[in-house]
């Protein structure tokens, strides 16, 4: 890897949680393009990683920066942030007021000041991308999982971001839904999107990313490509995990 | 004479001579209930929307942080003493203290509305903060990861959430209002329960000017509850969808067409 086009850099990410040391040390970058995989036990921290790197939570110590600009500052302006740096989440979040197409709208409008037919078209390309353009006059409420949490990527993907988080998008589903929403991810990752994937899917993480990590009690036990980390990992914890997903 | 009539002649009796004081008063009534909710629900969406502001110890300044501490405190005292105290009573202490300690003339029009906004108002404060709060927190959090304000997320995520769960207890405000309005009588306010106590005050009629009243106010509560109904379903919107040909979707847009 470079290091002309990184994204971001996360040093010494610590987030405390009371005296409840949740993330301890956290060292990693994300180049441009790069498809990071997180995976890790029940309780190790990815998703408040994730949440610490889109300000959803505060962390308590180290740095984040964005390209080069530290957005653990206070001062910095959150919202303009995350405009660009979307979010795809484990229970969807989708806007329970609001059609499939407003859900994809509401943000290039209010947040990205597109005019209102700037907005649909992008809304409708994104919509089309992950096969949920027939649905735009559902509510979420009449959808499956798995549509809303395309709709859920179209609508992140509708803000143009430069990297995308996903939480275990996939964990709230039944399992024949994943499969669709994967298929998703992947012909995302094949375009070029940077993306960090927290996931238990583990054949995804294997097959699709070209860096995965390995968290454990708040650390980062192991890193390295998937062959690295699937095929030879130096950890006895990495083997003990991985076995668990072995007969899956 | 009135004496010598059975008890559907004497009721025939007041509405011709009194009938249109009856439906002044109705109208009176349902005046001010009708204003005073809406002002109230206004008082109470900004109170709500007061006491539901975020506070980050570590991005906010200590100033800021004071100033809405002082606020929230000034607040929770106005919601308790209006919802601890009867309305008859409050409508009494703002008409004669205004006068007396602020020496404001409020006439009993404004003392009305006053009192009884205000009272909605600290009902509804409580129903908005437990509106807004009742909203899934992911909400929030969707709105927040496409890059909304606290601001945006509350005007275009947040509130129409929080209204469309309150809108049942917006239509029990009105209610009680619309029957509540009575003890405005204290202050001369000529509504229904003004009318009829004076009608049968002149005519020695209680129960039969009472049953009138009872069903005018019955009347106004029961269509305005049957309206709010209406309304709600109209907010839930179709329960079907029409799945939208790929092709022409462009001029399908924007169009509601209910299916099933
Ligand atoms: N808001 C919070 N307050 C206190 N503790 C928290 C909070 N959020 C998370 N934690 C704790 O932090 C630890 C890490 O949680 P986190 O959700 O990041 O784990 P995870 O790796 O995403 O797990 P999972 O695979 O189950 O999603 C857990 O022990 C959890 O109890
Ligand atoms: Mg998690």
């Amino acid at each position: 890897m470079c290091t002309e086009n990184v994204i971001l850099e996360v040093s010494h990410l610590k987030k405390n949680f009371g005296n409840h040391e949740v993330l301890k040390d956290i060292d990693f970058k994300v180049h441009t393009g790069d498809v990071v995989s997180v995976i890790g036990a029940s309780g190790s921290g990815k998703s408040t990683m994730l949440r610490c790197i889109n300000l959803l939570e505060t962390s308590t110590g180290g740095s984040i920066l964005y390209h080069g600009e530290d957005i653990t500052n206070p001062k910095i302006d959150a919202p303009s942030y995350r405009a660009k740096v979307g979010m795809v989440f484990q229970n969807f979040n989708l806007f329970n007021n609001m059609t499939v197409l407003e859900n994809c709208m509401v943000g290039q409008i209010k947040v990205a000041k597109k005019s209102k037919a700037q907005a649909r078209e992008k809304a409708l390309q994104f919509l089309q991308k992950v096969g949920m353009s027939a649905y735009v006059n559902a509510k979420p409420r009449q959808l499956s999982g798995g549509q809303k949490q395309r709709v859920a990527i179209a609508r992140a993907l509708a803000m143009d971001p430069e990297i995308l988080l996903f939480d275990e998008p996939t964990s709230a589903l039944d399992p024949q839904m994943v499969g669709e929403v994967l298929e998703v991810m992947t012909t995302l990752a094949g375009e070029g999107l940077t993306m960090i994937v927290v996931t238990h899917e583990m054949a995804f993480a294997r097959d699709i990313s070209s860096h995965v990590i390995f968290m454990a009690e708040g650390c980062i036990r192991e890193e390295g490509t998937p062959k690295q980390i699937f095929e030879e990992p130096k950890e006895a914890e990495t083997r003990e995990f991985l076995a668990r997903f072995r007969n899956v | 004479m009135i004496s010598n009539m059975n008890f559907l002649e004497r009721i025939v009796y007041i509405l011709q001579k009194y009938g249109t004081s009856y439906l002044k008063g109705a109208g009176t009534t349902l005046v001010i209930a009708l204003v005073s909710t809406f002002i109230g629900c206004i008082i109470g969406f900004l109170v709500g929307i007061v006491q539901t502001i975020p506070v980050d110890k570590k991005k906010d300044s200590l100033p800021k942080r004071i100033f809405l501490a002082v606020v929230n405190a000034l607040l929770r005292i106005y919601v308790e003493v209006f919802r601890g105290t009867p309305m008859i009573v409050q409508a009494v202490f703002i008409y004669y203290g205004m006068s007396q300690v602020f020496n404001i003339q409020l006439g009993m029009w404004q003392s009305a509305f006053l009192v009884v906004s205000i009272n909605t108002g600290a009902y509804m404060a409580e129903s908005v903060r437990g509106g807004i709060i009742s909203v899934d927190p992911g909400q929030m959090e969707g709105a927040k990861a496409i890059g909304m304000t606290h601001v945006q997320a509350m005007i275009n995520v947040i509130l129409p959430q929080a209204f469309r769960n309150i809108l049942p207890q917006i239509g029990n405000n009105l209610i009680i209002n619309i029957k509540d309005t009575s003890v405005l009588s204290v202050i001369s306010i000529v509504d229904l329960f003004f009318v009829h106590k004076s009608v049968s005050g002149a005519l020695y009629t209680y129960f039969e000017s009472a049953t009138i009243v009872m069903v005018i106010y019955l009347t106004m509560t029961l269509i305005t509850s049957r309206l709010l109904r209406l309304w709600e379903n109209r907010m839930d919107g179709d329960e079907n969808y029409e799945l939208v040909d790929v092709m022409d979707i462009g001029s399908q847009l924007g169009k509601k067409r209910a299916r099933g």
